[in-house]
């Protein structure tokens, strides 16, 4: 191997410590750095409309959500149908101290990075808790269980007084170097944060599979008895994967909260968690980049569709109800495609994709 | 030579029709947005109601209320979802809207402090009276929820049959739009109002609710007033029907009369209950084309006039519709009689002065439209009426909530 990196021509690795690091080559390194560079820079030089900001901002929180499902059913092979529940506890999370010191309180406008680990922590406990039947249930049945606390977590915020029975709970401006961070710079301001939030969580990801406990969770995936048998404790493995998915849901949780300044029941149902589902399957159940294709793709097809159903609207005034009606149509369908001809997802064209470009222009 | 000629032609005429399709003679548009659910949960109303607003617009701008001014409204589908809402909402202020049309209880809820920040009037189809607490900028366009319930409690105290207080029980959509009511009617009741609330239900999505009706039977309910939407009213009338419940008449003693507010009647509840919604009492602020009056015999021939079908043309959230977008049009039309520049002030301005000899009476109501900066519930007048032979008929004359006034 050459002592230059930048001459590398293969990874000829001599010791596991080398095997273990993030980036291979320098030619690695400067790619990401140049690739988060742009993400940072890019808002600065074309400004977007406050809509499409709002869903580049919904966009990076599904993604930490999804991080949180690749996690567990992705890498520890546990189906959990109730995700969304988990991103709920999150919000809910703010949303209580919202409801108890009121919202423009000191704690959830000025120490909202506080707020935010604070849900993170709360939807990991309630992971563990939810992740207790995993020590008893597999594949379906499972899923049910998960499904079961979806229904309970519904009703809880429907009935009681204290989570407004699902209204609308409102979470105040947040405050930042510069002061209050007022509604012409709130989604531009989120979009800063939530990328921290996400390249933070993105790498911890990254780095949570190389250790002792990253590998217990694939091996757990594909076979826990032999798992066991190696001297892996599987059930400890299983609760501690949904406490980290429930963290980075209730991380998520809480994004969505202050982005959208309000906590309401709508946006943590079953349909939801199915759309989450959706998006791991569509990125690529257990791949860390899977994790940002799926719900780049589905948040982006979504609003495509809007556009040319109202596009299609503007020719077909009364033929309102089949353009609107493309939008969940497309949504079904992507998913089966997938499901059908590309099971491993978006992710598995990404590493097609790399594989070729680091051969080419050599054919073999 | 020849092709070059018809090239010219040709182009002439695409520039042509370019130009006579997007300038509109000097006139100026109007930006509004709506957003509503077309699909998902609630699109049974949100449907027509969408094509009311579409097609009054378009008969306003074909028929030069405006003069050469144009509305150019666009209408989305947020499928019932406060996220969907709040990307439509933030499009439609990038587009430069001078008034938004909102649809659903919690998105009103949710976007309340929105409205507030961009000072922006917004109409919405809910009528929860939630949503005008601590807001200057939402219009509901006909009285709350909370007192067309409170109208039909007034209604059964003053008709009851029998000796002793009406028991009565609510039946309840569970969320904040069924439940807005609640608080009011109980403190009506202390306020005075002579009925007795025996029991809330708070309904599920139960197919058979045998087990309900017969309780709320055996603690003497007499009246049922129910504030949610049509299915579930309509399986309970049903049920009812088929447990020999149901009363011949208002307030028949030993049987359940049903009463309900706005979203609970219309023909979707005839359609789905049939025979059993005979005798079903229903609060609306809206004339209906089951009675044949100026009002019905107008939204009649719009719906005509753009192609509506028949289950369109004849629901009274297609009036809804139209009626919101008669009040936008008005409020506009009247910003520019008073030569003010139509923006969001000036038309929250014009809204606030809907009243007194300003009042507006579109031809889709029982009553005028009429707003202050104390009241932000456009028609306060209700019209009962009652399922009879198949058709809603309409029961006395228009009338107004004694006891809201003594509550608010």
């Amino acid at each position: 191997m050459s002592a230059n990196t930048w001459l590398a021509t293969g990874n000829f690795y001599t010791t596991y410590k080398q095997e273990q690091k993030t980036f291979f080559t320098s030619l690695d390194r400067s790619v990401f750095t140049f690739f988060l560079i742009i993400l940072f820079a890019w808002p600065l030089f074309f400004p977007l409309s406050n809509k499409f900001m709002l869903v580049i901002d919904n966009t990076l929180i599904a993604v930490v959500a999804v991080m949180g499902l690749n996690l567990v059913t992705g890498f520890a092979g546990l189906i959990s149908i109730g995700h969304a529940a988990f991103v709920g506890i999150g919000a809910y999370t703010v949303a209580s101290f919202c409801r108890t010191m009121g919202d423009t309180h000191i704690i959830i406008t000025h120490f909202w990075p506080l707020m935010i680990i604070l849900s993170g922590l709360v939807g990991a406990g309630f992971g563990a808790i939810v992740g207790l039947p995993a020590l008893r249930l597999k594949h379906l049945y499972l899923a049910i269980a998960t499904l079961s606390f979806q229904m309970i977590f519904q009703w809880v915020i429907n009935f009681m007084t204290f989570f407004n029975q699902g209204q609308t709970i409102s979470v105040g401006r947040v405050f930042w170097f510069t002061g209050k961070v007022g509604r012409k710079d709130h989604y531009f301001f989120w979009y800063y944060a939530i990328l921290v939030v996400v390249i933070l969580l993105g790498f911890g990801f990254r780095n949570l599979l190389k250790t002792r406990y990253g590998r217990c969770l694939i091996a757990v995936r594909d076979n826990d008895r032999a798992a066991d048998a190696m001297g892996i404790n599987p059930g400890l493995t299983k609760v501690y994967a949904f406490a980290l998915a429930g963290f980075f849901a209730g991380v998520a949780g809480a994004l969505h909260a202050y982005v959208y300044r309000g906590v309401g029941f709508e946006s943590f149902t079953l349909h939801e968690s199915i759309g989450y589902l959706a998006m791991a399957i569509v990125g690529g159940l257990g791949t860390l980049n899977g994790s940002f294709w799926g719900p780049v793709f589905i948040k982006f097809l979504d609003l495509q569709m809007e556009h040319l159903s109202e596009a299609i609207g503007q020719y077909l005034p009364s033929g309102m109800n089949l353009t609107t009606a493309m939008k969940p149509f497309t949504f079904g369908l992507v998913i089966v495609l997938f499901l059908m001809y590309e099971s491993r997802g978006i992710a598995n064209w990404w590493r097609i994709t790399k594989s070729y470009t680091k051969l080419w222009p050599f054919r073999y | 030579m020849k092709s070059n000629k018809i090239f010219t032609a040709l182009l002439v005429l695409v520039v042509m029709f370019a130009f006579t399709s997007s300038v509109n003679a000097g006139g100026k548009v109007y930006k509004l947005g709506l957003s509503l659910a077309i699909t998902g949960p609630t699109s049974d109303a949100g449907n027509p109601y969408s094509k009311g607003v579409e097609d009054y617009f378009k008969f306003a701008n074909e028929t030069k209320i405006l003069g050469d001014d144009k509305i150019d409204c666009t209408i989305r589908d947020d499928q019932y979802k406060t996220d969907i809402t709040k990307r439509n909402f933030e499009d439609y202020l990038d587009q430069g809207i001078v008034l938004y049309l909102n649809y659903s209880t919690g998105s009103t809820l949710g976007l309340k402090k929105d409205f507030e920040e961009e000072k922006i009037a917004v109409i919405p189809a809910s009528f929860h009276r939630g949503n005008l607490e601590n807001s200057n900028y939402i219009f509901l366009p006909v009285a709350s929820y909370s007192e067309q319930v409170i109208v039909m409690s007034e209604y059964v105290a003053n008709n009851h049959k029998g000796g002793g207080t009406p028991k009565v029980a609510l039946f309840l959509h569970p969320s904040a739009f069924g439940r807005g009511p609640l608080a009011d009617t109980q403190a009506a009741v202390k306020a005075g109002l002579n009925i007795e609330i025996v029991e809330v239900v708070e309904h599920g999505k139960d197919l058979d609710n045998t087990a309900m009706l017969k309780r709320l039977m055996s603690k003497g309910v007499q009246y049922v007033i129910s504030q949610t939407i049509q299915s579930p009213v309509a399986t309970m009338l049903k049920d009812a029907q088929r447990l020999g419940l149901s009363a011949s008449s208002f307030g028949e003693e030993g049987k359940l009369t049903f009463l309900g507010a706005h979203y609970t009647g219309g023909n979707d509840l005839i359609a789905l209950a049939g025979a059993a919604s005979e005798g079903y009492f229903w609060v609306c602020s809206y004339n209906l084309t089951s009675e044949d009056t100026d009002g019905t015999k107008q939204q009649l021939a719009l719906a005509k006039l753009y192609g509506r079908d028949d289950k369109a043309a004849n629901s009274h959230n297609y009036a809804n519709g139209i009626m919101v977008a008669q009040v936008a049009t008005e409020a506009i039309r009247r910003a520019k009689a008073a030569g003010l520049k139509v923006n969001k002030a000036n038309l929250h301005k014009i809204l606030n002065g809907m009243n007194g000899a300003n009042a507006y009476h579109p031809y889709t109501t029982v009553g005028p439209v009429t707003y202050s900066p104390t009241d932000h519930a456009g028609v306060d007048m209700l019209q009962i009426y009652t399922v009879n032979g198949g058709a809603f008929k309409k029961v006395g004359v228009p009338l107004q909530s004694a006891f809201m006034g003594k509550i608010q």
